[in-house]
């Protein structure tokens, strides 16, 4: 698959190295070019400085072609926003974002947009080991989830 | 304040524009709550407006919103300086509290025509409104004017024809213009003339052109060459 990927923080560039590992084609957008560093030298994506809610910066990263479309970035009007331009502007048959805010991660997911909240997954998880005393992080995690 | 009701007015974004807009906005008799992030900001502008009018909190806060009273709002203006949050608070106003009339501010011009497709009923975007503004005054000539009311992604372009323009004498029906435009009114000796296709165009003329593709500076070529 053809993916980009907008923001190149801990999710975006976990996210993005280990879909390359993968064999998929992938882009990676962030405004600050520091933030590649997180890729690591032996990173094969693609990596596009720019604004990841401007047509033309998407575009760069080949959104057109793209399979599926990934918002990480910090703020979570942003990543609605990104998601939305994604799903109704480029069509991209695809989209997901992470959310923190619960609410609105439900509020948008109900009008058809998918969203991941990390607020309520972590919770869940924590509460469960409370609850019963088994930690699931590493069955979430899978094997992206550690550092080799 | 006048005989009609006047809608609840939710601001979100004290900022320079929010404020101004708010302060309008209660002169001419609204009910306005203007919401705001920053809680020093808040009380500055309390002071300004009077304690009533403005509310402290984050305007795409959910919870928060709920307590603004929004339900019952007939507009929401997003007047943020972050083109995401007033696409998103927009949107929630719309989707979960149902609100007639959303207005966002849209600060990148290429986001007008998205805001419109992803629900927003009126994007604003000042920054086009001030380009065309500053374009026209560049030129150097006051022939075209206007050129920016932006609500449909349209433009309403003002146009008074210059001495020798080439469209004097000719008929409304030569006017070379696009399928998606339209001469809406010609404004003859300062009275608006419904233009008929066969209405033959005078010296002194001023053309009023609905238009979705033209540019202050095609316009100017059009009439002048």
């Amino acid at each position: 698959m053809r993916i980009v990927i907008v923001g190149c923080g801990r999710v975006g560039s976990l996210l993005a190295r280990r879909l390359a590992t993968e064999g998929h084609t992938v882009s990676v957008i962030d405004e600050r070019p520091s933030a590649f560093e997180r890729l690591g030298d032996d990173f094969d994506g693609e990596m596009v400085v720019g604004n990841g809610l401007e047509g033309a910066t998407l575009r760069r990263a080949g959104i057109e072609k793209a399979d599926g479309f990934a918002a990480v970035m910090p703020g979570d009007n942003r990543n609605l926003m990104a998601a939305q331009l994604a799903r109704d502007i480029f069509k991209v048959p695809r989209v997901i974002t992470r959310i923190y805010d619960p609410i609105r991660a439900e509020v948008f997911r109900e009008m058809g947009l998918e969203t991941i909240c990390s607020t309520v997954i972590g919770a869940s998880l924590i509460h469960d080991y409370f609850v019963d005393g088994v930690n699931r992080a590493d069955a979430v995690a899978g094997a992206g989830g550690r550092k080799t | 304040m006048n005989q009609r009701s006047t809608p609840y007015v939710l601001v979100i974004g004290g900022g320079k524009v929010g404020y101004h807009l708010a302060r309008h906005l209660i002169d001419r008799g609204y009910e306005v709550t203007l919401v705001e992030k920053d809680k020093w900001r808040a009380q500055w502008l309390s002071h300004q407006l009077g304690s009533c009018s403005i509310m402290v909190g984050d305007g795409d806060e959910m919870a928060f919103l709920a307590t603004t009273g929004i339900e019952r709002a007939g507009v929401v203006v997003g007047a943020t300086g972050d083109d995401e949050d007033n696409l998103i608070a927009c949107q929630l106003a719309k989707r979960q509290f149902n609100v007639p009339r959303t207005i966002a501010r849209v600060n990148d011009p290429e986001n007008v025509r998205l805001f419109k497709d992803l629900g927003i009923d009126v994007p604003v975007s000042a920054t086009d409104l001030l380009m065309g503004l500053i374009e026209a005054e560049l030129s150097g000539s006051d022939s075209v004017k206007g050129v920016a009311v932006k609500a449909s992604g349209a433009t309403l372009v003002d146009v008074a024809l210059p001495e020798l323009s080439t469209l004097v004498g000719k008929k409304v029906s030569d006017i070379r213009l696009s399928d998606d435009d339209l001469v809406v009114c010609i404004v003859r000796g300062g009275k608006p003339v419904v233009p008929q296709p066969e209405l033959v165009i005078e010296r002194g003329d001023e053309l009023i052109i609905y238009s979705t593709t033209l540019d202050v500076e095609r316009v100017r070529e059009l009439v002048s060459s």
